[in-house]
């Protein structure tokens, strides 16, 4: 994530450096630069935002047995709004997606403190960011799976809890509960919170640190003043990866709740299986919604665009 | 802060237990990949150690209650896939972060909307893109559908990625070509290729690693035939054998001689350009 940030930083330094004036009043330069962004605006464009618009369109369609029918009504949404299960699902995705994000953060910023802050030399720092990249090189739904034998019943932490004698009955509720939910979101999500908090870490001036000890600041003022809020925008950064991958999930509660945990995802799944297609629609756009807010209201906490 | 050491050796254990706790799964899936077959379930305690799993998956083993996993086919088609999204999102990156080596109007505009592609859930773009292709008749493929949202995945990491390569290119060596008078298309042979060859090879590795994996998009957007990733999550629904964690194990080592073959290009094109720059001082 490292590398996200940076390329975004990249981003940003493009119109610094490029743009000669003379360059901008060639013609031909500007013919070359519209045939280059072109194909790419035009994918964008057929492929993402026409496909979003046509589900917020379809979202006010009829929806018969089978077929959807361009007639403009409110009844999936009435539908979305006055169901228990549907409305229930929005705000267990809310609930779920605030336990992630919080989990984290927590059981990530302690890592990325000691990747970012502690470790000086920069090749360790690489080998051991590294090391938390590797997992997700695997198949994304083998790695979800993966938490099936470690806490089912008869499962590894089961096993080990029994060995040390923690406990004497299996556990049976870490499996297919919204624990299990929880617990691979977090183990598949928590890098990318990781990442930018180390990275934003590992550029604070280490005089500063310094100069503050000197004044004979405590440890945990220092942490309070000046090391937390220099590393919020990693901290806003890695919160917009979770939420975002949090938000749109199905597979891991699909997976590790034996399909008793139901999140939004998992709904227009289901729609779309039974061939409601403006009822999907209704539910993808209450995505989106909530996914937009969350992403405007992270963007509130710090200003990215300083800091980029 | 490293003048901290109960502080830094608390950290250093945490890490070491926070690296524990994502790796544990992959332990546990790696161990159980060797369970007796065809008996041996997917849990503990291993009855018999066997490679039977393994041998099941390549179709060695007799016919059993467990059906082998639909592998053929679908790898094929998911490796296509992500040869053609590969392609295809690399080209688009280069050629967008090209342009936008030189100032123009909404430039910031184009930089959002690409972006995007990696932010959108993939279970909103491939509901959109199944909407619209239904009501065009388009029907739905993995050639066609599925690739094109695939694209609007990986197309934005290509495009990141060639954005820093480019910012830190130096722009006079380009210049020096074009003023001996080398034609523009040669000079991106001649110059600008090799220069920029590490971005290629990194967004190529983005691309074709996601692609290959891609999930969420493929699921509304593929179609009858389905690409490996589809495949195994159909395998979800009914009961799991120990074979697909073995399956697990296999993947994992393709990722990594994928890996492996990234960072070998990538020392041979750092080791070249560094030859280049000592030839250069010489003469």
């Amino acid at each position: 994530m490292e590398e996200a940030r940076r390329r975004i930083q990249g981003g940003s330094g493009v119109s610094a450096v490029a743009g000669v004036a003379a360059e901008k009043k060639d013609p031909r330069a500007r013919r070359i630069t519209a045939l280059l962004v072109a194909p790419g605006i035009i994918w964008m464009v057929l492929f993402l935002v026409v496909p979003m618009l046509m589900m917020v369109y379809v979202s006010f369609w009829t929806q018969k047995t089978f077929t959807i029918e361009p007639t403009l009504t409110l009844n999936s949404w009435i539908a979305f709004f006055s169901s228990e299960t549907y409305f229930g699902a929005l705000l267990r995705t809310i609930r779920i997606w605030l336990i992630v994000l919080a989990a984290t953060f927590f059981l990530g910023y302690p890592t990325a403190l000691f990747i970012g802050l502690f470790i000086k030399n920069k090749t360790i720092q690489t080998i051991v960011l590294v090391l938390c990249v590797v997992p997700f090189w695997t198949s994304f739904l083998i790695r979800v799976l993966a938490w099936r034998p470690m806490l089912g019943k008869e499962g590894a932490v089961n096993i080990v809890l029994q060995k040390i004698g923690l406990i004497s009955q299996p556990i049976e509720v870490l499996l297919f509960t919204e624990f299990s939910v929880v617990i691979g979101m977090t183990q598949i999500y928590v890098v990318f919170m990781v990442g930018p908090i180390a990275f934003m870490l590992s550029r604070i001036d280490p005089s500063l640190i310094e100069a503050a000890r000197d004044l004979g600041a405590s440890t945990w003022r220092i942490f309070r003043t000046i090391i937390f809020p220099l590393s919020l925008p990693g901290v806003v950064v890695g919160a917009i990866f979770v939420s975002v991958m949090v938000l749109g999930e199905f597979a891991t509660s699909a997976a590790l709740s034996g399909r008793k945990v139901n999140l939004l995802g998992n709904i227009i799944v289901t729609q779309v299986g039974s061939l409601k297609w403006a009822f999907a629609a209704v539910v993808g756009v209450m995505l989106t919604a909530v996914m937009a807010i969350v992403v405007a209201a992270l963007l509130r906490l710090a200003d990215l665009r300083k800091e980029l | 802060m490293e003048n901290r050491p109960i502080l830094r050796s608390a950290l250093a254990l945490y890490t070491a237990l926070f690296i524990g706790f994502l790796y544990a799964p992959f332990v546990v899936l790696g161990i159980l990949s060797f369970q007796s077959g065809p008996e041996g379930g997917p849990q503990f305690p291993i009855t018999e150690w066997s490679t039977y799993w393994y041998e099941h998956i390549f179709g060695l083993t007799p016919p059993s209650r467990v059906a082998p996993l639909p592998i053929g086919e679908t790898l094929v088609r998911s490796l296509t896939l992500a040869f053609t999204t590969m392609v295809t999102s690399t080209v688009l990156g280069t050629m967008t972060a090209q342009a936008f080596r030189r100032r123009f109007k909404g430039s910031g505009f184009v930089f959002y909307l690409v972006v995007l592609g990696m932010i959108v859930p993939g279970v909103l773009v491939g509901l959109g893109i199944a909407l619209v292709a239904n009501n065009l008749g388009i029907s739905r493929a993995w050639w066609g559908t599925a690739f094109v949202a695939h694209v609007v995945y990986t197309f934005p990491f290509a495009f990141l990625v060639m954005l820093a390569i480019f910012n830190r290119f130096d722009k006079s060596v380009e210049e020096a070509a074009w003023s001996l008078g080398v034609p523009p298309m040669r000079t991106f042979r001649k110059v600008t290729f090799p220069l920029i060859f590490p971005g290629v090879l990194s967004s190529m590795l983005f691309a074709f690693t996601l692609s290959y994996d891609e999930f969420p998009r493929t699921l509304f957007a593929a179609g009858a035939d389905l690409t490996l990733p589809l495949a195994i999550y159909g395998t979800f629904a009914v009961e799991i054998h120990p074979n697909l964690f073995a399956f697990g194990v296999l993947t994992t080592l393709f990722s990594f001689s994928l890996l492996t073959v990234y960072g070998i290009l990538m020392s041979i094109s750092i080791h070249r350009a560094k030859k280049v720059a000592i030839q250069e001082e010489i003469e």
